[in-house]
């Protein structure tokens, strides 16, 4: 018999059944749809990530911050502490605690191998800003550290002091053409300690790209966000920072690995931005995982399924088989025909499930754009890539041929003459 | 063109053994129109099957153009039943949903043959046996007869040298019984093709060139009908 005689006698004896095969692809239908439904998700979050991650970057700076000790973290128990009179209630946790001075971020960094440069991270507060003076808008500050860079839609990224870079809404409201705001200078005012609002002029450098962070944040350099930390803080908090970042002089991973090492035993914690991605990633994956074995249990029940509906069509095929055989038909032709029938029922479960999952994620892209168009600017929820469709598709005929494989052995190894008698 | 020498099978089930044939010597000549006959459990279907190379025997060798095929492995077994044979069944074993054509043509298929040999061949068959304006009906919805005749098409459009025939009038009325009779026995006459017929009708039997009776595993008999004047 031929190879597409094979599939079309398989086919054609899918259909003398339709309801039983409906079913049984139904039930490969689910588990392919929440696989589809998990990569999509995965993959949308991850591509997101991606770009958000990407949007603020470097390849060889290490940030660094306090390594918090909340209190009782170290005790053994995690059962109830017992009240003394005179313990403070609740989580007694200063967030001052994080703060490190320009002291202590000198000696975590004396004597650590390949730095190049050490930008403290100075926590400011804007009020609005402006171009004309006339028409203003609220603005939240963020500094970009020596080394980062940020991906822009025109102009470049900070490279030096009295710089902002804005965020691509705030740069469309101002001007349409965000092209044109680029040399532009813009007045920056931040109230002082005292409650004054103070101005700054500041030369636009770039319009960020849309992004999560980049989307609300306007980007000021170092010695600017210096200036503006001090004159808000009080005498003695002007050097205390809520952490600093290194630059090393190369991305060496070896020199990284040797920095962070040694700030963790002097009390610190420092990441660059590879490890925050990874530690993303790590998460999606998880989630991946845990939903690819929720597939994977209803790929299971399936295959039951199928397994199910083979064993009776042996069952009641049995004379035709007996007559195939009688009439020269090999024992591989019959495990193929079997197979086959179980491997287009795994295919027909897995296209429509693919293609269900698909067009679920394609109208829930939509009503999440509709609905929260803002804060998600630039974020499909579900991605769909070709290899990851079909792998779907080749993974779930796979396992609709591995469960076909015992009932189409038993057609195999039915003997003729008994087949042809049975009743 | 068939032979077996000191044919015996013996069957075992629930660890009981039942020997169906005893050491059965048999030669049937190409172009010979044999009738196996013999009550229920005679043997005479065991033979049949053993001929047919549908079965293995305990003991003993069957011959198909002279060399032994007992001793054959099952896919060049299959190659000559496909090649050689062909079969008509009491129960017509046809496929109800598929068309005359399709299931007519299944021993093609199952060989591999080519689209417009398939057709072609189909066609002479179809022909062969009246069923030309039944083509495309589904096998179904045809009279006990005209699904025999389909039978006999399908048995007959690989172009074989040997047609085995059990109780291919058992399951029809006397007329229809008669016209299929016919048909099988022009097939034999016209054709040359070796026609290998069991069954307990004596009158089918009689209109065959050979009768061979069977009892008990043996054959007890083996006539001449036309020579004997009956």
């Amino acid at each position: 018999m031929k190879f597409w005689d094979l599939i079309r006698t398989a086919n054609r004896n899918l259909f003398r059944n339709k309801l039983r095969t409906f079913l049984t692809v139904a039930a490969i239908f689910v588990g392919s749809f929440t696989l589809t439904m998990t990569n999509g998700l995965g993959d949308g979050v991850r591509a997101y990530i991606e770009s958000q991650v990407k949007n603020v970057e470097s390849d060889r700076v290490i940030l660094v911050r306090r390594k918090i000790e909340v209190p009782g973290a170290e005790r053994e128990s995690l059962g109830a502490q017992e009240y003394e009179d005179g313990d403070e209630g609740g989580m007694n946790f200063d967030p001052r605690s994080i703060l490190v001075t320009k002291a202590q971020m000198e000696s975590a960094v004396n004597g650590l191998d390949g730095v190049k440069s050490v930008t403290p991270r100075y926590d400011m507060a804007g009020e609005y800003i402006t171009l004309d003076g006339d028409k203003k808008y609220k603005i939240m500050l963020a500094m970009i550290s020596e080394g980062i860079t940020t991906k822009t839609e025109a102009g470049s990224s900070i490279n030096g002091p009295g710089q902002i870079v804005l965020p691509f809404q705030l740069a469309k409201t101002l001007d349409p053409k965000i092209e044109t705001l680029v040399g532009k200078t813009a007045t920056v005012a931040f109230k002082t300690k005292d409650n004054e609002i103070k101005t700054l002029p500041l030369a636009i450098v770039g319009i960020a790209t849309k992004g999560l962070i980049t989307n609300i944040a306007t980007f000021v350099d170092s010695s600017t966000a210096q200036q503006i930390h001090a004159m808000q803080t009080s005498e003695g908090d002007t050097d205390k920072f809520t952490g600093f970042s290194i630059q090393m002089e190369s991305p060496d991973a070896a020199k990284i690995d040797a920095v962070k090492r040694q700030l963790t035993e002097k009390g610190f914690e420092g990441d660059t931005f590879a490890d925050t991605q990874q530690r993303v990633y790590d998460a999606v994956s998880i989630f991946k995982i845990a939903m690819g074995l929720v597939a994977a249990i209803a790929l299971l029940a399936a295959s039951f399924g199928i397994i199910n509906t083979l064993v009776i069509a042996v069952i009641e095929r049995t004379k035709e088989i007996g007559l195939q055989k009688a009439l020269g038909m090999g024992r591989g032709k019959i495990f193929a025909i079997f197979s086959l029938e179980a491997i287009l029922i795994g295919f027909w479960g897995a296209l429509l499930g693919t293609l269900g999952g698909i067009a679920v994620g394609i109208v829930a892209n939509k009503v999440l754009i509709t609905a929260y168009a803002e804060s998600f600017e630039g974020f499909t929820l579900f991605v769909f890539t070709l290899p990851s469709i079909l792998t779907v598709m080749i993974l779930v005929s796979a396992i609709a041929f591995f469960a076909g494989v015992m009932p189409s052995i038993r057609a195999s190894r039915l003997n003729p003459i008994e087949s042809l008698r049975y009743e | 063109m068939l032979e077996v020498r000191s044919l015996s099978k013996t069957f075992t089930s629930d660890g009981v053994d039942y020997t169906a044939l005893r050491d059965v010597d048999l030669r049937i000549e190409k172009g010979e129109c044999i009738a196996i006959v013999g009550k229920s459990g005679s043997g005479k279907s065991t033979l049949m099957h053993l001929l047919a190379c549908l079965d293995m025997p305990t003991s003993g060798h069957v011959f198909v153009e002279g060399s032994e095929t007992s001793v054959l492995p099952e896919r060049a077994k299959n190659k000559l039943r496909n090649e050689k044979f062909g079969f008509v069944f009491q129960q017509f074993f046809l496929n109800g949903r598929e068309t005359v054509f399709e299931n007519v043509v299944l021993p093609m298929r199952i060989r591999g043959t080519g689209r417009t040999e398939i057709s072609a061949d189909a066609a002479a068959a179809i022909n062969a046996v009246g069923l030309d304006d039944k083509v495309q009906k589904k096998a179904k919805d045809l009279s006990g007869g005209e699904k025999q005749r389909v039978c006999i098409a399908r048995a007959l459009v690989g172009r074989p040298q040997v047609i085995f025939a059990d109780e291919p009038t058992g399951n029809l009325d006397s007329q229809t019984g008669a016209s299929v009779e016919n048909i099988l026995l022009d097939l034999n006459k016209n054709k040359g093709i070796t026609l290998v017929i069991v069954t307990h009708d004596d009158d089918l039997a009689k209109r065959c060139d050979r009768v061979v009776e069977m009892k008990d595993g043996r054959i007890i008999s083996d006539r001449r009908p036309g020579e004997n004047g009956i």
